[in-house]
């Protein structure tokens, strides 16, 4: 195994730099208490993931909260977190690469590096969320539906990963006219790919808070923030805080940007919960009111993922870029209830409102919790890229100059 | 070629559940409460006792639309929702890849997931059974005490359902979606 | 029980064994499964091969409706409605589909076996069907058998007790225990079901008759449930035109019923008070003339006696009022609007008895109908006719030291055959028979659930020294038989051909749609069997005891003692000389000819000009007589209405309907009074181990009133402990408005006891453990509703 890895890697060595091909290079770092507990957190959820997954192969579906009325779980959430974190990532590194404003250049690789790891997390939690993955891509590809904004999801990520694979590869040696076509492409595709998945809400006239209109900028948006705070998380972990000073214009004006993008959003969600209670349509009115009451969207999605960060952009004027990555940290937890809540919410109000069994209480909003297994594979999917990133890290030169 | 619907004279009903339970038994749908293809609700009754509103406690049995427009064919990714040449809206299990998007797109929770193929299953009007031997009713309208259901060709106009329709009036379910549903109500 | 194959092993069990019985099954269309909780689920799908349609009637109610079972493979895949059978007009109802797991069931009893633990332990020991018969005769260490009872009773059959379920193979076990081995102490399920409605029905119209509910206009429906408790045709008939379609419907009952929800209005009467409900409107009938005075006068014996009585009595809306809850107004408008109908009905109403005062309750009910006139004719109480089958004789032979039946206390109507379950158990009981009763021969019929106070049928069941059942699932009661013979069910056995009057008669056979499973056998095998092991000991324990018998036999030859034997009916054996099969054929020819039997075996059904007359109208609806042919009035002038029985004061039951004061609606502070009923998805606790009826209500819950609840902190699904007089059960909370503030409603036949029934073991609550042992004073029927209770969270 080793040596055949280790093979592999000196074949890709001939086409890009790469900082080690050691395999064993890979186990060492720093031991400092923060890697230890970031390495030690990575391997449990790691565990955690083999456990879930073998679970899910022995039980499927049976091994997931998921109900006739919600047939959506926390696996599509999680797949959302993933390809909106990579798609958020891919653009933010496009401002800098692609459309070269110099201040955002720096992490032009690295945030294609995480846009690269997350989508491929995020792949692996469909794969488990679909039940019939090999099914899936035979008929995929032999009995398309061309209406479905699945299908046209699925075909546009992995364009999309093919693109930013290029993009990645032409980045990473240094071919900047290259990598700037595919960057080009990948964001295009990353973009269509991304408003074909608000569409795959978006199309759900049956579900009352579903709002088609709204959605792809929504997610555009919100995709932009959540790359805003990768970046910080991993500059700041890079860094340990102690940012160079290049990096700190960098991430001062990354903030700036940020601010703006959690004012619009703040705007936006403002008018998506006064539109639905006052858009005169009941069920619609009913289900944001209760949405409105929920604490995963009050503390989870507005406090931690919009509120919290902008206040701190606010307060510093985008100078308070340590408490940025700790803010992030929390962004990053809001932005994974903004994506639950988007799966959850949709569900929410019951499609059955009738009574079918006397001996039953009638129908109300949807309770949905997602099972050990589900949550095993959640994080481990977390676990799973953190360790890619990681080893990209360790492997590639992921910053403008290799050192 | 012929494009089926159903009628449902809804106030026979009385909530008995032989549709139910000779829907499961015609087309093998596994048991357990949640798993059916059609059902009768009821609305939870309003008032207080002894003064009930006798009005709100209707029943209404339902099933597939077998929408004309339907979502749920519409959204999914491998065309194992298709309409047939009959126009019933029909679930290949063979080629269902459990996304679960269909359920997430009826609006009228007529999906489940079938777990001997762990695939999504559906009313079919019974065309796989009844309608294949060359039987002219559903075994849940066959089965109704009250004879709630008409089942037939809508584009036939001496059938017994669009006589029906042509002389009663009637109302779909959730027609402001937009799905054409196949269902009639006879008010 | 120790023996039985494992239910994980069933189908491979049954494949197999149904091999031996020479039917193969295809597994495959036998779809089973195990869910989460490990439950085994058994689904049938139907496919395109070749099928046998076998016609059958449905035996998971008493309704009988007709049907057609589709077999691929020998298995029975689907159970379909026959659309030749006037009373079931085409349909089956949600127990009838769900036969099929009563039929495939793995808690069925699939040997004979015969106990050798304690009673109640359920150990048994599976035996060879011969073996069974040997135990019932000589009994083992563990019980005595049959025939050491008879010696040490010197031949008094009426020792031993019987007791059977309804159905078409009931006749047979009649003859067996009462004509045959001669036994008097008959029991059955009349006696804690319609007793009362029959009698009273008889007492005054002269039958129980038919509604016309295709005819009629407007219909009163009090103590019945149609919706839920489906009776055809008056089910289907109803609701096609009930909710302002030609059929004004006025329901009461103390809860909102599926009826209820059908009906224009409802009224939420005060159980057991329906008596002064009716007496109120037949005040106003009197009191505004408003009766067909012609038919009256012509038909109505006494009624001018009734109505001084009624009016004197000042049986006014305004006094009903106060008694039964429903408004007086509302009261005056439905006597009216019922009087000014073209075909009113009151219906008759079935079901079990409620009150104290039931039978005067039907008697009002009749003469009520009377009163409108619509009586014999169409839309109305209908008599109809039925078609004559040939009587089989039975040679029923007479034991001298046979005692009369004792179960008389406290009834003014001796019914005779039937006798009170309560009456009979409770003697039992206290000792006060007069000679021992010894043993119970029991089949389809399960006391411990269906007859209230459980723990005193429990006990009475342990009293005997032998207690034998017929059934095909190990029940409550099964549980405490020393002897079990496992019985085919509906579905695996053809059954005597049965005749079904009323407006649109016909005849009616069940065919086997496969052959019995494991090693079950049909009932008429079994009566026939058991006859043949015990006709030889019996006659000697006879000759050795009946003083009669040895006067008559003295110094009688071998020849002719045999002959005597043969001719007295000593012979037990002599009603199954034939099988089923041959004497359906034979009567049937007999009645109506060869092609007659043809049409019945291939359809199911037979009546004259059938082929003439029966036309499908649309793809739902069928004629099955055309409208001049129908039976709307047979009577004529024969019809009489018997509004004064002045026979019944000397048996000190009122001549007239009559309101006792002791009968008003009371229920001390803080208690509920108790009332049972049903739902379309259930039989009783017979049905309550089928899976699929299962998936439709896994258990019963109490209905208790949502304000009610909320006082005392009771959520939806909270278990509660209810208690009365004579015993308590558990039961999961459902509150809601459709009960009354002071009452709880609970379903009737869960809460089995029996470990052997897996599905239905320890779910919800048995009724008859908490329902007092009342009597009403007429016949000795059970009194239902009359029971108050206490509740609490636990
Ligand atoms: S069988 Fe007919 S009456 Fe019974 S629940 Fe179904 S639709 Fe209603
Ligand atoms: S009712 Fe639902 S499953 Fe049926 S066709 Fe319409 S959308 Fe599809
Ligand atoms: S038409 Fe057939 S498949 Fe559809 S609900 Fe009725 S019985 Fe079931």
């Amino acid at each position: 195994m080793f040596v055949l890895a280790e093979k592999g890697m000196k074949i890709i060595e001939r086409f890009i730099p790469m900082r080690h091909t050691d395999i064993r290079e890979l186990l060492k770092f720093e031991k400092t208490p923060l890697n230890l507990l970031v390495a030690f957190t990575t391997l449990v959820f790691l565990v955690l993931f083999v456990v879930g997954a073998t679970n899910y192969l022995i039980h499927g579906h049976h091994a997931y909260g998921v109900t006739r009325e919600h047939p959506w779980g926390l696996m599509i959430a999680m797949y959302i977190f993933f390809v909106v974190s990579s798609t958020g990532l891919c653009i933010m590194s496009a401002i800098g690469h692609v459309f070269e404003v110099e201040v955002l250049e720096p992490f032009a690789k690295r945030a294609i590096h995480g846009a690269l790891v997350t989508l491929l997390s995020g792949f692996v939690v469909i794969f488990l969320e679909i039940g019939h993955p090999l099914k899936m891509m035979i008929y995929n590809t032999i009995s398309p539906g061309l209406t479905s904004a699945i299908w046209g999801m699925g075909v546009l990520y992995s364009l999309y990963l093919i693109f930013i694979v290029i993009e990645f590869f032409f980045l990473l040696r240094h071919d900047h006219k290259w990598a700037k076509r595919f960057g080009i492409f990948g964001l295009v595709v990353g973009v269509a790919a991304h408003s074909n998945l608000g569409a795959v809400f978006g199309f759900l006239v049956a579900r009352p808070v579903a709002n088609g209109i709204y959605y792809p900028l929504y997610f555009i948006l919100s995709a932009m923030v959540t790359g805003c705070y990768l970046i910080f998380l991993m500059y700041g972990f890079k860094y340990k805080l102690n940012f160079p000073p290049e990096m700190q214009k960098t991430l001062v004006a990354t903030s700036k940007i940020l601010g703006l993008l959690l004012a619009i959003l703040l705007f936006f969600e403002i008018w998506r919960m006064l539109t639905a209670i006052y858009g005169g349509m009941e069920d619609r009115a009913e289900t944001a009111l209760h949405i409105l009451k929920s604490s995963p969207f009050l503390v989870g999605e507005i406090l931690l993922g919009i509120v919290i960060p902008f206040l701190v952009i606010l307060l510093s004027n985008g100078k308070a870029i340590r408490t940025m990555v700790f803010a992030s940290l929390g962004g990053m937890v809001g932005i994974f209830f903004m994506r639950y809540d988007l799966v959850h919410d949709t569900q929410l109000y019951p499609m059955q409102t009738l009574k079918l069994r006397e001996y039953q209480l009638p129908p109300s909003f949807i309770e949905y919790f997602p099972s050990t297994t589900e949550i095993f594979i959640a994080l481990g999917a977390i676990g799973i890229a953190i360790t890619l990133y990681y080893i990209g890290d360790k492997i590639l030169y992921l910053e403008t100059d290799p050192d | 070629m012929a494009n089926y619907g159903m009628a449902l004279d809804y106030k026979n009903c009385i909530n008995c559940k032989a549709c139910e339970v000779a829907c499961k038994e015609e087309n093998g749908v596994q048991l357990g409460a949640d798993k059916h293809r059609i059902w009768v609700g009821v609305k939870e009754i309003e008032g207080l006792w002894p003064n009930l509103s006798i009005a709100s406690s209707t029943f209404e049995p339902s099933q597939c639309q077998q929408c004309e427009n339907a979502p749920c064919q519409e959204v999914c990714p491998t065309q194992a929702t298709h309409y047939t040449k009959d126009g019933v809206v029909m679930v290949d299990a063979d080629k269902c890849i459990l996304c679960s998007y269909c359920m997430e797109a009826c609006p009228y929770d007529a999906r489940y997931v079938k777990e001997d193929t762990m695939t999504v299953d559906k009313c079919t009007f019974c065309s796989d059974t009844r309608l294949l031997r060359g039987e002219t009713t559903t075994a849940c309208q066959a089965t109704c005490p009250t004879k709630v259901r008409t089942f037939g060709d809508l584009d036939d106009p001496n059938s017994e359902i669009s006589i029906l329709l042509a002389h009663r009036e009637h109302r779909t379910l959730k027609t402001h979606l937009g799905t054409k549903p196949k269902l009639f109500y006879l008010i | 029980m120790k023996v039985e194959i494992s239910r994980r092993r069933f189908l491979q069990g049954s494949v197999a064994l149904s091999i031996i019985g020479g039917t193969s099954i295809g597994a495959t269309s036998l779809l089973s499964d195990e869910n989460e909780h490990g439950e085994m689920r058994i689904m049938t799908r139907t496919t395109n091969t070749k099928a046998q349609k076998v016609p059958f009637l449905c035996g998971m109610c008493v309704n009988k409706c007709a049907g057609i079972a589709r077999v691929e493979k020998g298995v029975v895949v689907k159970l379909d409605p026959n659309p030749y059978f006037p009373k079931s007009r085409n349909m089956l109802c949600p127990r009838g589909n769900a036969g099929i797991q009563t039929l495939y069931d793995p808690d069925r009893l699939k040997y004979p076996l015969v106990r050798v633990g304690n009673r109640g332990d359920g150990k048994y020991k599976r035996v060879s069907w011969d073996e069974a018969y040997d135990a019932i005769l000589n009994g083992t260490d563990k019980f005595k058998g049959l025939l050491q009872i008879l010696d040490e009773e010197k031949d008094n059959r009426s020792t031993i007790g019987y007791c059977n379920g309804e159905g078409l193979s009931k006749e047979g076990f009649e003859e067996l225990m009462g004509l045959k081995i001669g036994t008097p102490n008959y029991v059955d399920e009349i006696s804690i079901c319609l007793e009362t409605v029959l009698g009273g029905y008889s007492a005054t119209i002269g039958a129980y008759g038919e509604a016309d509910m295709s005819n009629a206009d407007y219909v009163i429906i009090a103590g019945a449930n149609r919706a839920e408790a489906i009776i055809t045709p008056d089910t289907m008939d109803m609701f096609k035109r009930s909710k302002g379609r030609g059929l004004k419907t006025i329901v009461l009952d103390p809860r909102f019923t599926n009826t209820a929800a059908k009906a224009d209005r409802w009224y939420a009467v005060n159980p057991g008070t329906d008596l002064a409900f009716v007496l109120a409107l037949t005040y106003v009938v009197f009191d505004e003339n408003l009766y067909d005075k012609e038919f009256a006068k012509k038909y109505l014996v006494g009624y001018e006696d009734y109505k001084n009585h009624v009016i004197k009595n000042g049986y006014t809306p305004q006094w009903a009022e106060k008694i039964t809850n429903i408004p007086a107004d509302e009261i005056y408008k439905t006597a009216r609007e019922f009087m000014s109908s073209e075909h009113p009905i009151y219906y008759q109403g079935r079901r079990s008895v409620f009150a104290k005062n039931d039978f005067q309750l039907r008697r009002a009910q009749a003469i009520f109908q009377g009163l409108s006139g619509n009586l014999d004719k169409k839309g109305g109480i209908i008599y109809g006719k039925k078609l004559a089958l040939p009587k089989e004789d039975v040679n029923s032979p007479m034991y001298a030291q046979a005692q009369d039946r004792f179960d008389k206390e406290g009834i003014a109507i001796f019914a005779g055959k039937t006798g009170s379950w309560i009456v009979f158990r409770n003697m039992v009981l206290e000792g006060k028979n007069p000679y021992p009763l010894r043993a119970m021969f029991m089949r389809k019929h399960n006391p411990m659930a269906g007859v209230p106070n459980t723990k005193k049928t429990e006990e009475f069941l342990k009293k005997m020294d032998l207690n034998v059942m017929i059934d095909i699932l190990p029940s409550d009661t099964t549980m405490f038989c020393d002897v079990i013979l496992p019985e085919a069910s509906y579905l695996e056995r053809t059954s005597p051909v049965a005749s079904y009057g009323f407006l649109e008669p016909a005849i009616v056979q069940r065919k086997a749609a496969i052959k019995p499973m494991f090693e079950s056998k049909t009932p008429e095998v079994i009566y026939k069997e058991l006859a043949e092991k015990l006709t030889e000991p019996l006659w000697k324990n006879s000759l050795k005891y009946d003083e009669d018998v040895q006067d008559d036999t003295k110094g009688m030859k071998a020849d002719e003692l045999a002959k005597y034997y043969k001719e007295n009916g000593f012979d037990l054996t002599e009603p199954w000389e034939k099988s089923v099969e041959e004497l359906n054929k034979e009567r049937v020819v007999k009645a109506f000819g060869e092609e007659a039997w043809n049409t019945l075996e291939e359809k199911g059904v037979y009546y004259p000009n059938m082929d003439k007359y029966h036309k499908q109208l649309n793809p739902n609806e069928y004629q099955y007589y055309p409208d001049d042919k129908k039976n709307y009035t047979t009577k004529g002038d024969k019809l009489k209405v018997v509004v004064n029985f002045k026979n019944l004061a000397k048996k000190g039951v009122d001549p007239m309907p009559t309101w006792h004061d002791e009968w008003a609606f009371k229920v001390p502070d803080g208690q509920f009074r108790l009332v049972t009923g049903r739902h379309a998805q259930f039989t009783q606790s017979g049905t309550t181990n089928n899976m699929a009826l299962r998936d439709l209500i896994p258990t019963n819950y109490i209905w208790i009133n949502k304000r009610e609840a909320k006082k005392r902190g009771i959520e939806f699904g909270d278990m509660l402990e209810v208690k009365s007089s004579i015993g308590k059960i558990h039961i999961k909370a459902y509150p809601t408005e459709k009960i009354a503030p002071n009452m709880i409603f609970m379903l009737h036949g869960f809460g089995g006891s029996s470990k052997e029934m897996e599905m239905a073991y320890g779910k919800g609550g048995n009724d008859a453990a908490i329902i007092e042992d009342k009597i009403e004073p007429v016949y000795g029927a059970a009194v239902m509703h009359e029971t108050n209770v206490e509740i609490r969270k636990v």
